[in-house]
């Protein structure tokens, strides 16, 4: 009898708890450490949500407009209210949690998904921000703040460290096989591959990182192609058309410092990402191949950094499909 | 599994809730099972370290008690004792021996070196340290004859890895732990209560303290170029608060989850803080080692009945290597030294024998500036940079370093100090008894409530897991 009344006054304090902790620390901690729920609320009063990592919104900050892709989307549609989800390094698993967390009764009608090809690679999806994104996934979840809160004080997301990480990442690199000749058979083989002289050498860094990023051949196996059906999933379920929109990546600089069996692999999986997402009912846009080299901001690693052209070249893509969809 | 985590709140309830339905003699085999799944949580090979330790001591033991033949036994003790501190000796020392003792002398050459490091790159087993001093203290025990050995090898197994005490301690002698595993325990309302407040007072200092601490402390340790001299001082002070919470807090959930399962476990702490002296600072230091170093080295070494000269050589071989015990570095070697050193200058001065009241605070800043500057070498990744850290406290300088400092963690950090002095020894729950249902459900709702919202959110698992 004594336990069970003890539970009962635990089990109404906890309740009170959470509710002291919404009106007074929340919304604090929130903007501290996971200040992307606090859009949530901004973006479900728009028509078209667009979801991105750094590509929307990291423009060469030297010399031209800051406007990202989804406001020059806007400038090209003002009878649409255009909003966006803005998270370095995220992914469709991040966005997808927070798309959840949309109320039922929003004005959505469109959701634009950026597909970026190396998300779907082991250099990205066992990166060392994956660790502070998770934990910041913690406070994403639909449940009780508090008990999000707690969760992420007893570290419950996958936590691994960085040296677990690099060290998944390098077996990935070398036990997946390629379907290629037998020095390039996986990514470490093919980094060994010295076309450009040694190490110091900065063209056979950044070969290297063309390699380890888009080396890999798509399969229903990969673990970024789930987390965009789960998308489609929620799309499906709230009544929103879903656009996904497979970036545009460097195949020039990537054809000039690795080669075709490189680019053909890039060019075969953004085709194999068009075909599935179509046939599981989305709209896509294929722009692997739209920009050339000298629209890509960083000149020292593969990112889908754009300048003005290249951000405004997309967005005419893209403003175009919304207009004849 | 780590007490703070989700898969513990869940795991130790369902064995609770099993322990007091089950039959009396089938609860034993419960809490064995539950403690492999424990550890074997973390990481199940090194499940098989326990088994060998298991084994092996408990066949060396039966035949310590069975053999008259005092060769023999010798023999037998040396076995045990090697296969223990042998496996301990590897597992933890091996990479820190070859690197940094054999390789500076010139034992090992490069390729050698090389050759190591690239194939026996292993984690430390967690808690082998521990788990391994209490059954040499077992097999010890029985060679003196001070117990008799068990003859079950699945109850001594359950002797072994107790899960509430195994990974961090305290460490426990058989003597005391191993009947009350298997007496009978009928369902004791106080036992639960009193259990649960250890728990939920040490998981306050762990997740509230310790773990809001740890980032500052992190922060000027491995920017101590750019600290202030204020900073030094506060980032020494801090660790020292930092580890006592982090230790404190997590002996307390065990001692809380043994006395909930209707064991008593002993107390590891008491108000440590409090000290005027070396000595009695490790009278109230994680006491279960201390007094594990003092029965099993210090005594058979002679202890104090000896000449002045071999009860120094005696005093610094036990602080070493109770230094050693701690971790793999030449930073613990110093920090047991200055404990050792500071302890034979305080007996042979006969400072930490005055009683007068006078000297009281002096006592008292005296032992804490040697416990805290010995903390400096403890956090430290290697002598060099303890001693730029000590030397950066002596001159006054400014720092560019910016410290996230707020209201909440001074107040925990002041709250923890005052109930340590206050309630020592784990007294919390007698105050708390002392107070009317709703007090206590206040004092509950604010433990829980700071637990939730307030705890430190960096991964920081209990410092000493890697001992």
């Amino acid at each position: 009898m004594k336990i069970a009344t003890r539970i009962l006054v635990l089990a109404m304090l906890l309740p009170a708890l959470n509710w002291l902790y919404v009106h007074t620390s929340y919304k604090s901690y929130l903007f501290e450490e996971a200040d992307q729920l606090l859009q949530v609320e901004k973006v479900a009063n728009c028509d078209v949500v667009y979801t991105s990592a750094s590509s929307n919104f990291s423009p060469d900050p030297w010399h031209e407009s800051h406007k990202k892709i989804s406001e020059f989307i806007g400038e090209s549609n003002p009878e649409l209210l255009i909003e966006a989800f803005n998270i370095p390094a995220s992914h469709a698993r991040i966005h997808t949690i927070l798309l959840r967390r949309i109320p039922p009764s929003s004005s959505i009608r469109t959701v634009i998904a950026t597909v970026n090809l190396r998300s779907f690679g082991a250099d990205w999806q066992n990166s060392i921000l994956e660790t502070p994104l998770n934990k910041k996934n913690v406070m994403y979840a639909d449940r009780p703040p508090l008990l999000n809160r707690f969760l992420v004080s007893l570290n419950f997301y996958d936590n691994k460290s960085d040296l677990e990480r690099e060290n998944i990442k390098l077996d990935l690199w070398a036990q997946t096989t390629l379907p290629l000749e037998r020095v390039k058979s996986n990514v470490i083989d093919w980094c060994a591959e010295e076309k450009w002289g040694d190490w110091t050498n900065p063209k056979r860094q950044l070969a290297d990182q063309f390699i380890k990023q888009y080396a890999f051949v798509l399969d229903e196996s990969n673990a970024t192609v789930h987390e965009f059906d789960a998308m489609i999933e929620i799309c499906k379920e709230r009544n929103w058309k879903l656009i996904m929109h497979i970036l545009p990546e460097n195949i020039e600089k990537a054809d000039s410092l690795v080669g075709s069996d490189l680019t053909d692999l890039m060019v075969q999986n953004a085709t194999w990402l068009e075909r599935r997402f179509i046939g599981k009912g989305a709209t896509v846009i294929n722009n692997v191949d739209l920009l050339p080299s000298s629209c890509f901001t960083d000149k020292d690693f593969p990112t889908e950094h754009y300048n003005e052209v290249g951000r405004r070249s997309i967005a005419s893509s893209f403003s175009n499909k919304l207009k004849t969809d | 599994m780590v007490f703070n985590s989700l898969p513990f709140l869940i795991f130790f309830p369902t064995i609770i809730l099993l322990y007091y339905v089950l039959p009396h003699r089938y609860r034993w085999l419960l809490l064995l099972l539950a403690s492999y799944f424990f550890y074997g949580f973390w990481k199940v090979e090194y499940l098989s370290l326990i088994v060998f330790s298991t084994v092996v001591d408990f066949y060396v033991a039966r035949y310590l008690n069975q053999s008259d033949v005092q060769a023999r036994r010798r023999l037998a003790l040396s076995f045990s004792l090697f296969s223990n501190l042998g496996l301990l000796f590897f597992f933890k020392y091996s990479n820190w021996f070859m690197n940094d003792v054999l390789h500076p002398i010139s034992f090992i050459s490069d390729g050698n070196l090389h050759f190591w490091n690239s194939n026996w790159n292993f984690l430390l087993p967690v808690g082998i340290s521990f788990y391994t001093f209490q059954t040499i203290s077992y097999t010890i025990d029985v060679y003196y004859r001070r117990i008799t050995p068990e003859t079950n090898p699945f109850k001594f197994a359950l002797f072994v890895s107790f899960f509430p005490q195994l990974v961090a301690g305290p460490i426990e002698r058989f003597s005391h732990l191993n009947h009350q595993l298997f007496k009978r325990v009928d369902f004791d309302y106080a036992n639960i209560q009193n259990g649960a407040r250890l728990m939920l007072y040490g998981l306050f200092i762990k997740m509230c303290v310790a773990d809001n601490i740890a980032p500052i402390v992190d922060q000027i340790f491995d920017s101590q170029d750019e600290a202030s001299t204020q900073q030094l001082w506060a980032g020494m002070g801090l660790f020292g608060i930092q580890i006592y919470s982090d230790f404190h807090g997590y002996s307390l959930i065990a001692i809380g989850a043994a006395r909930m399962l209707g064991i008593k476990l002993m107390d590891n702490f008491n108000a440590p803080y409090a000290s005027l002296s070396i000595r009695e600072f490790w009278t109230r230091w994680h006491i279960s080692l201390s007094s594990w170093f003092r029965d099993y080295l210090f005594i058979p070494l002679g202890g104090s009945r000896v000449n002045w000269l071999r009860f120094g050589v005696n005093i610094l071989i036990v602080f070493i290597l109770s230094g050693l015990w701690h971790g793999a570095n030449w930073t613990f070697i110093m920090w047991g030294a200055i404990h050792g050193f500071y302890y034979l200058i305080e007996r042979w001065t006969g400072f930490s024998s005055m009683k007068s009241n006078a000297m009281k605070p002096i006592q008292w800043i005296t032992t804490m500036l040697v416990v805290f500057i010995a903390w400096v070498f403890f956090r430290s990744p290697d002598i060099a940079s303890g001693l730029d850290y000590i030397s950066g406290l002596l001159y006054f300088h400014k720092g560019s370093l910016l410290l996230d400092w707020n209201v909440l963690l001074i107040s925990f950090i002041g709250l923890f100090m005052l109930s340590d002095l206050a309630f020592s020894n784990g007294k919390i729950s007698d105050w708390l008894d002392s107070k009317s249902f709703v007090s206590r459900w206040i004092v509950y709702a604010l433990m829980i409530y700071s637990i939730m919202a307030f705890s430190g959110t960096v991964n920081h698992p209990f410092i000493y897991f890697q001992f």
